[in-house]
Order: C-alpha cells, then structure tokens, then sequence
C-alpha cells in the first residue's frame, strides 16, 4: 500500500525544492529500506519531463568493506562516481538507515580512511552546487533505526517526519514552504543589520558579534525538512557562557549537559556531566576547532522535540544552535575545520535574546514578524 | 537463516564464471529484491581482491517509466551508464523477479522505442566483450514471481534453481570443470561434423552445420548453464520441427509450435495457440524466418520447464533452435531484431544423426561420444 504523504514528499522535492526542468539528469540516492520513496520521486520527475536514475546502497556493505576491505579497496573510488558528479543536473540524497549504529565497532582510522576518499566525489559535487551548476537536496525515509533513536515507534515518527516536511495534510506543500521561505528571509534580511546578539537562559548568557556577516535562510531547498536562519559569527568575538540541555551527539557519540565558556572567540573551559573526554578532544582537534562556526535559530515549530538527528534536531522551533568549527564562506566564516559539531540550546521555557540591547525573542518566539529593512524603508 | 547456496552459488560467479582478479572493477547489478545474493557477491569479490560496486534499483522502475515517459524520456540514454560499461572489468547480473508479468500490458511500440534506445550499452558490453575486454554473467535469485512462473513453491523452486548450478554437491566448481570439459569434447565432436538430421515426434529436420564452430555454454556467461550451441547455415534447413514446450517470447507464450522450413527459411507455420502472433514476429525482418542457433541442452539436473530461458534451453535430453539472430562466435551470420529460442524435447522416441550416423536416442549422446 502506497503512503500519500511519501507521494507528496516526492513531489515537494522534485518541484519546490529543485525545480527539476525537462532533460535535467538527476540521480536519486539512498540505501535500500528509501525504496518506496526513492520509486516516488523517480515517478514524479518523470512527470517533470527530467531523466532520473536511482542508486541504492545495501547497508552493511559499507561496514564489511571498512571491517575486510585491503588499503587499496577502502581508498578505491569508482570511475563511474568521478563521472557521475560532473554530469547530474540534481542529487536527491535519501537518509534512510535501518541501523544508525551500525559502525559503532569499526576501526576509527580504516572508518575516516574509507569516508575521506569517498569525501572527495562529494565534494567536488557541492563544489559545482556552490557554482550554481548542480543541486541537491537531502531528506531522510523513516525507518526503525531512526525511529529508535528518537525512541518513538515507526508509525508516530512517520507522522513526526511528514508533519515536519508538511506534507501530512491536505494544503499544497510547496505553498506552506513558499511562505516559509519568504519570512525566513525577511527574517535574515532583518538579522544583517544586527551588530551584536546577546543570548540569556538558564546558566547562560552569551554575546557573539554578527556585524558584517550575512544570514542565510534555509528553507527547504537543500533539506527537507528545514527552517532555520544560521550565520557565522566573527570568530574572535564570542565572549561568556552556554549550556546545552540536549545532549550533543557527533560521529554517534553523546556528550550530555555540556557547558561552553568563551573569551575572545575561543572556549577557555568545557564541562559536561557525560563524555567530557570525547568533547575535549574535540576541541583539540584543530585550530578553529574551540572557535564557533555557527549561529542559528531554529524556526520549523512542527518539530517540537529532539530526535537524535541533526536534520531536525537544529531546527526544532524556539531553539538556537552553535557549532563548534567550520563556519560557512557564503554567511562570511573565514575558519575552516575537521569539526563542525551542532548544539542545541532549548530556549523554549525561559530564553531571551537582544539584538544591540533590544529583546527580540522571548521563550522561543521572535517578538515581532519579520520586517525586512525595505519594508521599514518604506 | 542462511542458505549456504546462496554463498556457494556466489562463490562460483566470483570464482568460476568471471574469475576475478585483484584490482579488477566488478559491477553487481539486480534489483531489491536481488540483495541478499548481491551480499554475498559483494564478500566474495571483497575476498577476490577486486572493487565491487552494486547498482541495485527498485524493481518497479521500468513499469514506472513505461506509463510516465514521454517519447523523448524513453529514448534517453544515461550517459552515467554508457561511461559505466567504459571502466567495468566484470559485471555480474542478477535477475531478481518482483512480478514476471510486469509488462504484459505495456504497448509493444514502447517496449521496442526503449530497447532501441538502450540499444548502444549493450553493443559496447558485448564488443567489449568479444575484445576480451569485459567478462559477464547472468545469473537469477530465486523469488516467489519465478517459483510461481515453474509453477512450484518458492523452497521446491530454489531446490531447482540450484540443483541447475550443482550448489547442493560439495565442490560445485569442482563438478563445473568437469561438465566444462564434456561440453568441450562434445564440441569438438560436432565440429567436425557436416550435416545433422533430427527425427523425433513430428519431427524430421536436416541441417547443415559444417564449417560452423560448436560453443560449449559452461557457466561463464549464464550461470546455471549446460548446453553446446553453434549458427547451422543459414540456407539449410529443410523439414519439419513440432515443439513440444511453449514457445515463449516477450512474456507471450505460443503451444504447439510446427515449423516447415525450406532452402532455410520458415515456409509454413502452425501453433494451437498464438498463431497470429508467431507469424507476426517471423515477418519482423528478413532474418527472423530462419534459423540463427541450434543447440543441444546438457544440463541433466534441469528436468522440466520452467518457462525461464536461462534454465529452459539447458533442460537435459533437449534441443532449441532459435528464429533469428546468430552469435557471431559461432560462425552464424544471420541477423535480426529476433532472437526466440524454442526449445524441443527428444527425451522420447527421438534420435539425431551426425552425417549419417545415429549419435543422439532418446535424450542422450551414445556411448563414445562425451567420453
């Protein structure tokens, strides 16, 4: 039996989120438990008048090629992958994993060597999609593995999903994701003219510089699902303190309770009341590493809990997130990293935010809709 | 559980019938439903030393594509997949059925307009191929969809399924060496013989098969396999042919095919059943009327039909003729759109004669022939 929210998921993706147009080649990617999704979107862009063609994975394969496989065949990338990233037109990146632990055991090392040989496709990929030559959008198939992690059953985390991709009613999807798309920028346009943002909750009390540096609205071409405003802050400028309520999970690994003191930029004390080890070493990692790379609010209020999965957890509405690394070149971040780590503050009970010293967000909400400086202009 | 056949029968693709070599690039291609044989495959060819790559699709695509693409859509070329048959060194295919039967009611021109179109793949695998370049393999998981085309359960039909690839006896690619060296003596036999004469059940053609090359079908390029085939002249047949099993072709079955040939050529046509359609695919082109293989089927652990090609044309005691196009490494030159095997069975009452001398009775070659 065909689920109509996986046919309208499908449709959302091939329409709003990448405008497939007649004889764009676009490649449909995920593991085997995505088929019923991957055999939707595969329909509906053919509808488009696009040429799809649909790559599934076998999990476990992966996992036993990282436990047996010789140096060269972990290393080995295939031809047809180098090919296939100049060709395609779009990428439609299904997440779908039976068993999100399923390299809990591996070997770190053959682990990272067998991602970063297979990083290097992808980002020549991304690379092409920054040039405004390719696009992809990622979104994720429920499955039990992820139902498990956010320690639902399927069903209740299928409507979890579907609600917060939009797609369980019976309003047009792409509509909801239209207006979205133009507050969330109204939004970011508003945020560009701040200064300097001040964060206030339960044991913190932030300040991070924004000057100069551009908001991005995300809203539902490259996730799905998606809502968030995010920058990079000045690096240098991050001064106090941050706790974290939800745990902050990198590589399969949590670290629970974790609090952050910064000075000029940088974190001068971490503690956490689980896996301080693993976060310290983290912040070891590289330069950038204790420096945060991001910024943002989370602003999908149909995702009101955490799940153990960053593409819903950071943008759970009335929450804010703060990475930890790599900041984004096109928000104006000049540090690069091995780490991006994503936190998620809850600001829900009792967070308050200033822009230049004036309150703009109390218990998870902005005060006022966002009035983009044209708008003010006029 | 786990069906220790299954390792086996991957162990022979791997081993046996493509022989993988270190570095070499393996393509494993099947549908979903194809995987747990794919993850096999993909451990035997990790073990082998070469770089496996699955290309696993959801098996309801193609209908997909049959009743959403435009004309334009069903023309299309991948260019990811013309590259991919450039770089393969080994592909191993895995035919995984959801439903047999998917595609009955898709329009022929649309079916046709799509082989067309995937036309260029296959001709760069099979030059590639011929060149030494590529080795190939095709071989079929058994699903519920082929069980129910043999008309048998899905545990009777894997119990069929891989019997037909020796995969119940202890050293099976052991046993296929040794089938593989009857086959070729039994090519070397034929080789050296001019006219063939097959008389059986409203049978009795002659063929000419001199200066034709006889090619054994020893597991390397169909897996299970078992058969000797060659291109008979193409002016030579003359007689008459009842085919006791369906002739089927497309999904469409035709009963009791009797063909009347003549200088070569098809001169009269009779089937219980599907007539029309028999006559219609003979007029396809000018080779489709005449005879483009003849072939002994060798495989004594395939018994009955089980309206599967792969396994019907090896049935033990058998012999398939196929309409239409030869293989070229046999020394045929026939060629057409057309390749429809038919396949008759000689298990009783039935003898074949080698320029003159009885060398085949009643399903099998006499003594001091194989030995």
């Amino acid at each position: 039996m065909s689920d109509p929210r996986v046919e309208r998921l499908a449709e959302l993706i091939v329409g709003y989120s990448l405008e497939l147009g007649p004889g764009q080649l676009v490649r449909i990617e995920g593991s085997t438990v995505a088929e019923p999704l991957a055999a939707a979107l595969y329909a509906a862009a053919l509808r488009r008048g696009a040429h799809p063609y649909v790559d599934l994975a076998v999990e476990g394969l992966a996992e036993h090629l990282v436990a047996h496989g010789s140096d060269e065949q972990l290393a080995h990338v295939s031809p047809t992958e180098w090919n296939a990233v100049e060709l395609l037109d779009a990428l439609v990146v299904l997440w779908a994993d039976e068993n999100t632990r399923s390299f809990g055991q591996a070997d770190p090392d053959r682990h990272q060597r067998y991602v970063a040989a297979r990083r290097q496709v992808t980002n020549r990929f991304y690379e092409r999609v920054a040039a405004g030559e390719a696009r992809w959008c990622g979104t994720l198939m429920p499955t039990n593995g992820h139902a498990q992690d956010a320690e639902m059953s399927l069903a209740d985390y299928e409507r979890f999903v579907y609600d917060a991709c939009h797609v369980s009613g019976d309003g047009d999807p792409a509509e909801h994701w239209e207006g979205l798309a133009s507050s969330l920028a109204a939004r970011a346009e508003q945020l560009d003219a701040v200064r300097e943002l001040r964060v206030v909750g339960p044991d913190t009390d932030l300040m991070l510089v924004v000057e100069g540096r551009t908001w991005i609205a995300a809203d539902g071409r490259l996730n799905m699902p998606d809502g968030e405003v995010f920058t990079s802050p000045v690096e240098t400028a991050t001064r106090g303190e941050i706790r974290f309520t939800f745990p902050a999970i990198f590589k399969g690994r949590e670290v629970e309770d974790v609090r952050l003191r910064f000075e000029d930029g940088r974190v001068v004390a971490s503690e956490a009341s689980r896996g301080l080890s693993h976060l310290r070493a983290m912040l070891e990692m590289d330069d950038a590493a204790s420096l945060l790379g991001e910024v943002a609010f989370g602003l999908n209020y149909e995702i009101d809990r955490f799940t153990r999965n960053i593409l819903f957890d950071e943008k759970i509405g009335g929450t804010m997130h703060f990475a930890l690394g790599s900041g984004f070149p096109e928000a104006g971040g000049r540090k690069q990293s091995g780490l991006h780590w994503d936190m998620i503050c809850d600001l829900r009970a009792d967070g308050e935010v200033y822009a230049d010293g004036e309150l703009i967000w109390r218990a998870g909400q902005f005060l006022a809709d966002p009035q983009p400086a044209s708008a003010r202009v006029r | 559980v786990s069906d220790k056949r299954l390792e086996r029968l991957a162990d022979v693709l791997v081993g046996y019938s493509t022989k993988v070599r270190p570095g070499d690039r393996v393509s494993i291609e099947t549908s979903t439903l194809g995987v747990p044989l794919a993850r096999e495959v993909y451990r035997a060819v990790l073990e082998a030393g070469g770089h496996p790559e699955t290309r696993i699709t959801p098996p309801q695509l193609r209908e997909l594509l049959f009743s959403e693409a435009t004309d334009e859509q069903l023309d299309w070329l991948n260019p990811v997949a013309l590259a991919d048959v450039e770089h393969l060194d080994v592909r191993i295919v895995v035919e995984a059925f959801a439903n047999t039967r998917a595609h009955s009611q898709v329009d022929p021109a649309r079916h046709a307009r799509r082989s067309r179109a995937s036309g260029p793949i296959l001709e760069r695998i099979l030059e590639r191929a011929a060149a030494g370049e590529l080795r190939w393999v095709l071989t079929l998981l058994p699903t519920t969809a082929s069980a129910q085309e043999a008309e048998m359960s899905l545990a009777e039909y894997e119990d069929f399924v891989y019997a037909a690839g020796f995969l119940d006896r202890d050293d099976p690619v052991q046993e296929w060496e040794t089938f593989a060296a009857t086959l070729e003596r039994l090519a070397g036999f034929l080789g050296a013989r001019r006219t063939l004469r097959v008389i059986g059940a409203d049978t009795d053609l002659t063929l000419d098969v001199g200066g034709r090359t006889w090619v054994p079908g020893s597991g390397g390029e169909n897996f299970p396999d078992g058969e000797v085939f060659t291109g008979p002249v193409e002016t030579s047949a003359e007689g008459t042919i009842r085919f006791s099993f369906p002739a089927i072709f497309g999904g469409r079955e035709v009963d009791d095919v009797r063909l009347t040939f003549q200088g070569g050529k098809v001169v009269e046509v009779r089937a219980a059943r599907g007539q029309a359609f028999l006559e219609e695919m003979l007029a396809l082109d000018e080779g489709a009327s005449r005879l483009g293989e003849f072939a002994f089927g060798m495989n004594d652990a395939v018994r009955q039909f089980t309206r599967n090609i792969l396994f019907d044309e090896k049935l033990g005691g058998t012999v398939h003729l196929a309409l239409g196009a030869s293989y070229p490494e046999s020394g045929g030159v026939n060629k057409s759109g057309l390749h429809w095997d038919m396949i008759c069975d000689l298990r009783e009452g039935s003898e074949v004669t080698a320029d003159g001398e009885v060398v085949y009775r009643d399903g099998r070659f006499l003594p001091g022939v194989l030995d």
